[in-house]
């Protein structure tokens, strides 16, 4: 898994990309801390290049959303498509993001 | 399990995810398997393997044996065992789905998964031994898109 921050004027874009598992997971997490630390409000997680996603991933993100909603932040995610997409529709954690096709999409919200 | 069977022992830790997920994709791939469900088994695996790792061996360590057999012309029989106390994650509660994003537990999805993910699975302690036991479907359940 590889994770590209971009710094935005609203938000930081995190390109996630590759597989996200048990042995990686937290290193979103770790990833998103720093941001939160720093006074970041809103993530974006773009998630097209992402292939894979476990349940610790699901664990992450659950995670960081929980964290920047009690700093009326939040986590908004895009790109999700194939497996990623279809363990976040099974475990109904979809409707607890704000959830767009593009990272344009999600920074035209804020 | 009926014959030819494929075995494999690995440690029972997250590290051993993708030598799991190589050594059963072979088996799947041969038989068959849909390109888009490979992910999937990938994911059932790597479940089991860290439910393993997590609950039946903590504090401790040991190691998994994992099989394989073709079941039929689109199931793929798998069994993964271990040495650890007796586990059976099966009788874990199911998540509860309907909670908002602050009161959502942030853990219990795996076995969930697991289950929405295979055909059939069982749990037996045989011996010393847990083992796992399910058929995943080669070309994906009914109403997958």
């Amino acid at each position: 898994m590889n994770i590209e921050p971009t710094e935005l004027e609203k938000a930081v874009l995190l390109k996630v990309t590759g597989r996200m598992d048990a042995e990686n997971a937290h290193e979103f997490e770790t990833a998103c801390d720093r941001w939160i630390t720093h006074g970041t409000k809103h993530l974006i997680a773009d998630l097209d290049g992402l292939q894979y996603v476990s349940s610790m991933g699901l664990r992450s993100f659950l995670a960081v959303a929980q964290k920047l909603q009690s700093t009326s932040g939040s986590l908004i995610l895009c790109g999700l498509h194939g497996l990623p997409l279809q363990v976040f529709e099974m475990t109904r954690l979809i409707g607890l993001f704000p959830v767009f096709e593009t990272s344009q999409q999600a920074l035209a919200t804020l | 399990m009926d014959p030819p069977v494929e075995r494999l022992i690995l440690p029972a830790s997250a590290g051993s995810i993708s030598a799991l997920s190589e050594f059963v994709r072979g088996g799947a791939v041969a038989a068959g398997i849909a390109e888009n469900e490979l992910a999937k088994l990938d994911l059932v695996l790597e479940e089991i393997l860290i439910n393993v790792a997590r609950y039946a061996y903590t504090p401790g360590t040991g190691a998994v044996e994992v099989a394989y057999a073709q079941a039929g012309p689109c199931k793929l029989h798998v069994e993964i065992a271990d040495y650890g106390r007796i586990f059976n994650p099966l009788t874990a509660d199911p998540p509860d789905l309907s909670r908002g994003l602050a009161d959502r537990p942030i853990g219990g999805l795996g076995v969930f998964l697991v289950k929405s993910m295979v055909d059939s699975i069982a749990y037996r302690r045989e011996g010393d031994q847990n083992i796992l036991s399910f058929k995943f479907p080669l070309e994906g359940a009914a109403g997958d898109d």
